[in-house]
């Protein structure tokens, strides 16, 4: 503008300046209030997760004494160190069979037990009290009960397994079967939550649809395939974004029921940071395993966002 | 309107929770040891204001916990100027984690109680203060108490810590099994081989018993070392000099592992991994005939047996002469930067432990031996071991103990970390595994871990 009207050269100028000021004004303004508001999140996140994450970063790099001070640095020897050592390879290994075990396992269950709670019937509260039971359980009371069930002698399992005449099984001893008992508790423990947050994501469906479907004629199973899963995507999409986390971060039922062992088949990832960091105060090693996790998780997170965006069907 | 402002307040009282909770997490254990701590203990120290309040953290869980909790109860009564409070805070290992988040601040105790591999941590921490300055400036003698738990907590004679609940492991075994089993119940088999051969007598017997447990603890196998005199790690056991590398010879250590799977083998072998609540529960239901276990646990295991319990020495290899064991157990270390009162309080609540009268009422009560020897003739014990002769086996064993490198016992800041490794190894044989290969991974592992914490010194 100021180009084509040459006369007044001055005055134009001075409106733009004073319009361009006015603009980073309140842009400074609009940000100042933002950051405002991110304030306490900002102050929060940043005292407790990204000054952790960069301390534990620092760490990685250094040997430390048992109080964790920092005494040798030695570059990237101990992820070096971690990435050929067989135990974290085993530890790796438990990991994701755990993650494959659970996951699937719990979310299946949790799905049918909710649909099935969906029902309106007489003294389905009941029911639904029953299945969700197992989230009012602490991981500590569960895994001890679970600890006596697995009791090689004395314990349920194998009592109910000698009556059928079968050989007792080494449930928390036996490497090959370590990790699947563990499995087992932690599904049992996370079913309550998933239930509970399913039946929620169920109930909360339209009932209309189901009517019109109805009278379109469609069938007990057609309509779980097109209305009730679809409608459920978003809750089930949670869901599994949160049991995968979790199991990944599993910790209180292994140190309880197995500590690691038998020969670190269930030596998952936060009980081998555990280990190193606090059995073996080598916090350099254990902070490398942390560092490791968290990618791990993060590339999860991240292909859950991505592949998951185009099933989910938001209303 | 007014749903709004609930759930503004509600999400500000969250915040505010969130922010509570994640500031004291470095401290929220300590408190939740301290909600813990016996309840009277609690109300007296309010009408005691004046008292030198004692802090004293300990790991003793079960019977240990009640026998020490009447101690400490006593003593705060029969005086008036010291309180002492003892706090429990879980295992020896959760316990120095703790120690370390809180050393050199307000929250630290002023005694704690770690165990015996802890020794040169706690040293190296330069968190305490060694004993012996107490002993020089008070002239106590500790020339009365047990030669054996000298040995082990002097290093170059200082004291660095008070010596308080020691324990051996010994052999439990079911007298009534042996019987059935036409074995003599009061000879108890003395060598891994007559192990082996009692085992098999015994599922003869009876299909459904197992011969022998051995928990995969790490350190049941330095015992195993040791009583054969094999040092478990180089510079005599980390006495003489920072240790390079393991002690024991190939012949030593794989005596061990041949002898387990040759029972695994043999199918006599009861496999409970390395949870010794599990083998003493099986042991009782008599599902298994032998066991290897802290003597500290006799009482219990005694008591609670519906069948009569024998205990004997701990096993050795028949080409080996039986040496004896080291000392396991805990001893009480004083924290630095406390007040020189608070230290002196302490100092003489210690003092207070190792009398014979103390002593005495702790060796019965538990099953750990009296640190003072003069305990053994007070009446309580002479009483109780006419009574139950099997806590006097433990005794003796203690006493037949040959002094040396290997009895002494292994110095050094990587053991747990050691023990673990060997508890791993030990697992795979159970469950089948080779015994050259496992050996031959702890040993590599072993030494590495030896050699990442020299380097982790920096010196």
């Amino acid at each position: 503008m100021s180009m084509s009207n040459p006369g007044i050269p001055s005055s134009t100028e001075i409106t733009e300046i004073s319009f361009e000021n006015v603009k980073k004004k309140q842009r400074v303004k609009s940000f100042t209030k933002g950051m405002l508001f991110l304030l306490p999140s900002i102050v929060l996140f940043g005292a407790f997760l990204f000054y952790p994450l960069f301390k534990t970063m620092y760490l990685s790099f250094f040997l430390t004494n048992a109080r964790g001070e920092t005494t040798v640095f030695v570059g990237l020897q101990n992820y070096i160190e971690m990435f050929t050592s067989p135990i974290f390879h085993q530890s790796m290994k438990s990991t994701f069979l755990f993650v494959l075990y659970t996951v699937p396992t719990t979310i299946i269950i949790a799905l049918l037990l909710a649909v099935l709670a969906n029902e309106k019937l007489k003294g389905i509260g009941f029911f639904r009290t029953i299945f969700s039971s197992t989230m009012g359980i602490s991981v500590a009371a569960a895994s001890v009960f679970w600890l006596y069930m697995f009791h090689p002698s004395i314990g349920f399992l194998n009592q109910i397994l000698s009556l059928f005449g079968v050989e007792s099984i080494g449930w928390l001893t036996d490497p090959k079967w370590a990790l699947i008992a563990v499995a087992v508790t932690t599904i049992w423990m996370n079913l309550g939550f998933t239930f509970l947050v399913l039946l929620g994501g169920l109930q909360s469906i339209d009932s209309y649809l189901y009517e019109s479907a109805d009278i379109d004629g469609a069938g007990y199973f057609h309509k779980l395939r097109r209305i009730t899963i679809p409608m459920l995507s978003p809750t089930l999409f949670f869901v599994i974004t949160v049991t995968i986390i979790n199991a990944f971060q599993t910790f209180g039922q292994i140190d309880i029921l197995t500590q690691g062992g038998p020969q670190n088949s269930t030596n998952l990832i936060v009980y081998s940071i555990y280990r190193e960091a606090f059995t073996n105060y080598q916090f350099g090693t254990a902070s490398a395993q942390a560092i490791v996790l968290f990618i791990i998780i993060l590339i999860m997170t991240i292909i859950q966002f991505k592949l998951g965006e185009r099933k989910v069907h938001y209303q | 309107m007014k749903k709004n402002f609930l759930l503004t307040s509600l999400m500000m009282l969250l915040v505010i929770i969130l922010a509570a909770c994640s500031s004291s997490e470095s401290s929220s254990g300590t408190e939740a040891g301290n909600a813990s701590g016996n309840a009277n203990e609690k109300t007296e120290k309010t009408d005691s204001k004046e008292k030198q309040v004692v802090t004293f953290w300990h790991s003793m869980g079960g019977a240990g916990q009640e026998a020490l909790n009447s101690i400490v109860e006593s003593y705060n009564s029969s005086q008036d100027e010291i309180q002492v409070n003892a706090e429990y805070q879980g295992t020896y290992d959760e316990s120095l984690t703790k120690f370390n988040a809180v050393a050199g601040s307000d929250s630290s105790p002023t005694m704690i109680q770690t165990f015996e591999i802890g020794t040169k941590a706690m040293i190296n921490s330069g968190q305490i203060v060694p004993i012996q300055e107490f002993i020089d400036s008070d002239g106590y003698d500790m020339s009365g108490l047990e030669e054996n738990i000298v040995n082990y907590y002097s290093l170059d004679g200082t004291f660095y810590s008070m010596p308080f609940n020691s324990s051996t492991p010994v052999m439990y075994y079911n007298k009534d099994a042996f019987e059935a089993a036409g074995l003599d119940p009061e000879a108890a088999p003395e060598t891994f081989e007559e192990i082996i051969e009692a085992n098999k007598a015994i599922t003869k017997a009876n299909p459904k018993m197992k011969g022998f447990a051995l928990q995969a603890y790490g350190w049941l196998w330095e015992q195993l070392l040791a009583n054969q005199g094999a040092l478990l790690l180089n510079n005599d056991n980390g006495r003489s000099d920072t240790p390079t590398e393991i002690g024991w010879s190939e012949e030593e250590g794989k005596s061990i592992f041949n002898w387990v799977k040759q029972m695994v083998d043999d199918g006599t072998f009861a496999n409970y991994g390395t949870n010794g609540d599990n083998m003493v529960a099986g042991f009782l239901a008599g599902d298994v005939a032998m066991f290897l276990q802290s003597s500290a646990s006799s009482r219990d295991v005694i008591d609670n047996a519906p069948f009569e319990v024998g205990i004997a020495y701990l096993p050795h290899p028949e080409a080996k002469e039986r040496q004896g064991v080291v000392i396991g157990g805990a001893s009480l270390w004083m924290v630095d930067g406390k007040s020189e009162e608070e230290q002196k309080a302490a100092w003489e609540f210690m003092k207070y432990l190792q009398t014979p009268e103390v002593q005495a009422q702790w060796h019965v009560g538990t099953g750990y031996f009296a640190i003072n020897p003069a305990a053994y003739e007070q009446q309580v014990v002479k009483d109780a071991h006419a009574e139950k002769p099997q806590l006097q086996v433990t005794v003796d064993q203690l006493q037949d103990t040959k002094p040396s490198f290997a009895t002494q016992g292994a110095l050094m800041d990587m053991l747990p970390e050691g023990r673990k490794i060997m508890e791993t190894a030990l697992e795979s044989v159970y469950n089948g595994g080779d015994v050259d290969e496992a050996y031959g991974t702890a040993i590599e592992q072993f030494n590495a871990a030896i050699e990442k914490a020299n380097a982790a010194r920096g010196e």
